[in-house]
């Protein structure tokens, strides 16, 4: 069964390299290799380095109970500010087409990052409050969450 | 002069880079995956000059929703590209195993793994690109895209059949559950799995309404990323001006004529003769391939009325020539059951106005369902094909 899959995966691959190869000509596919290659290259050589040093700096300067919060913000401005790269350079604006590419963008996107840090900031105040109640009326649960590293089968949320 | 210093797999102590995470990220990419691969494979037929299978007239709105899907759930694969990376970036860094048999196994699994993670990265970059209309490279992006969408696919493939046990095992038991856990992945985070399981739908969602304004109009005041806002002429947005396409003097020139031709013998009306002509009025929708879509309500001559008038069969195809001199879409061919479909107008106008020069004066076809690179504007020539 994985074997027939893995064949019919690598038989689509191929018929696709075959695409690939056979409607382009060579100066054309060189380019689309640079892409290729390029992608991986920025995503693994910058991309994930910047992210481990934000959040490694982030996490010296924030106080604990921040820590949460600003990762979520982090995440979902981003990610969404990565792929809004396109629209907020404005790389692809034309004179003579006012319809393309129209709006504020830089606007819009401060508006995007206020409401995401008001709705996260918000949710975590929520979110304290709760606990804090709960835990003053449990005090002995909330620790055990924090245990569920490496003990296949132990106590707490991380056995089965 | 110190060496750079190489991460190995275990320096990376988080636990929430785990196979729990990486799986539970993984079935939503490939669901994404395979939807804009459907979609992709639709919008690449209906393209297409020569339909076995012919492409269906309706709904008319079947295309703009097939297009905005492959769009939106590219766009919701970003945060869910980058998370599912995120969490098995440490493989990266895995000493490759000792024997020679071991070594050309995982040597394989990484080729395909290397393959699908550029081919995903290409994919999602380029039709991200291409919807904003940014072309900052030589390839031809339809034939690299479609090409590339095969062997993204195809990698996937491969990668769910290689890694099937262990997406079995993880989607089996609880997220918090170690069994499947590296050794060195132990450290607890500011968020639980859970927590950045949630963030990672949070980013999806929130990515999808900051751009899907393009295409579903109720999400329009929403989407402050979208590519377009959706106002243009008549209420509809232009994809490529008649400036842009070096249409302006002939599409304005007193002397403008269409020419029908059929059977050899060529058909001549001006732009007042086919007002003349009795008019229907369609509301049909544009919907572009880089995802944007508008619903206008078109004024013009009904196609098949034209072609009686110069005496084609119905069953024909029509071979469309647009007032442009180059592009790859000047010459478009209307498939025989487009041509002869009651809503397929040789639109005059737009939301009850002549209609704009950029959106096609003095004439342009619009055709239910169809991807709007095929709906000519400045419509020189139609000649029936035996």
């Amino acid at each position: 069964m994985r074997w027939l899959l893995g064949a019919l995966g690598a038989l689509l691959g191929v018929y696709g390299g075959w695409l690939l190869l056979s409607r382009q000509d060579a100066d054309r596919l060189l380019d689309a290799a640079t892409w290729l290659v390029a992608g991986v290259v920025v995503h693994d050589l910058v991309l994930a380095p910047l992210w481990l040093l934000v959040v490694a700096v982030a996490g010296q300067l924030l106080p604990r109970p921040l820590q949460a919060p600003a990762l979520v913000v982090g995440v979902v401005v981003g990610a969404v500010t990565l792929l809004a790269v396109p629209v907020l350079g404005r790389f692809g604006a034309r004179a003579d087409n006012p319809t393309l590419l129209d709006r504020d963008y830089a606007l819009g996107w401060l508006a995007f990052v206020a409401v995401t840090v008001g709705v996260v900031a918000a949710a975590a105040v929520v979110r304290s409050r709760q606990s804090s109640k709960q835990s003053s009326r449990q005090p002995s649960r909330q620790p055990s969450r924090q245990q569920s590293g490496r003990r296949p089968g132990g106590p707490g949320p991380g056995g089965r | 002069m110190s060496r750079l210093p190489v991460p190995r797999e275990d320096s990376f102590g988080s636990r929430l880079r785990s196979a729990a995470v990486a799986a539970r990220v993984g079935l939503w990419l490939g669901v994404c995956f395979t939807i804009c691969f459907a979609t992709g494979l639709l919008s690449h037929y209906a393209q297409n000059v020569d339909h076995p299978i012919p492409f269906p007239t309706s709904p008319s709105w079947g295309y703009r929703l097939t297009q905005g899907l492959h769009v939106t759930t590219g766009t919701a694969a970003v945060p869910l590209l980058l998370v599912k990376l995120w969490a098995v970036y440490p493989k990266l860094f895995a000493r490759p195993p000792r024997g020679l048999r071991r070594l050309a196994v995982e040597g394989l699994e990484r080729a395909s793994i290397a393959v699908l993670v550029a081919t995903a990265i290409f994919q999602l970059a380029s039709g991200l690109l291409n919807s904003a209309q940014w072309y900052p490279w030589a390839f031809s992006f339809r034939a690299t895209h479609y090409a590339l969408a095969w062997v993204a696919i195809g990698a996937l493939v491969v990668h769910v059949a290689v890694k099937l046990p262990v997406i079995r095992a993880a989607l089996g038991a609880d997220v918090d559950d170690t069994a499947l856990d590296r050794p060195s992945a132990t450290r607890v985070g500011a968020v639980s799995r859970r927590g950045l399981l949630r963030t990672t739908w949070l980013a999806a969602g929130v990515a999808v309404l900051a751009t899907a304004g393009s295409s579903v109009p109720l999400l329009r005041r929403v989407s402050v990323l979208g590519v377009r806002s959706g106002d243009g002429p008549g209420g509809v947005p232009v994809n490529k001006s008649a400036r842009a396409a070096g249409v302006t003097a002939s599409a304005t020139s007193a002397s403008y004529v269409l020419e029908v031709v059929v059977a050899g013998t060529t058909h001549r009306w001006s732009r007042d003769d086919l007002l003349a002509l009795p008019q229907r009025t369609e509301t049909l929708p544009i919907a572009c391939v880089e995802g944007w879509s508008a619903e206008g309500t078109w004024t013009g001559v009904r196609l098949r009325d034209l072609l009686d008038l110069a005496g084609a069969p119905a069953g024909a195809d029509v071979e469309v020539t647009s007032l442009q001199e180059s592009g790859p879409f000047r010459v478009t061919r209307l498939q025989a059951n487009f041509a002869d479909d009651d809503r397929t107008l040789l639109a005059l106008g737009l939301a009850g106005e002549p209609l704009s020069l950029d959106h096609g004066y003095p004439a342009r076809v619009i055709a239910p369902n169809r991807p709007g690179v095929l709906q000519t504007k400045w419509v020189r020539r139609l000649e029936v094909l035996a």
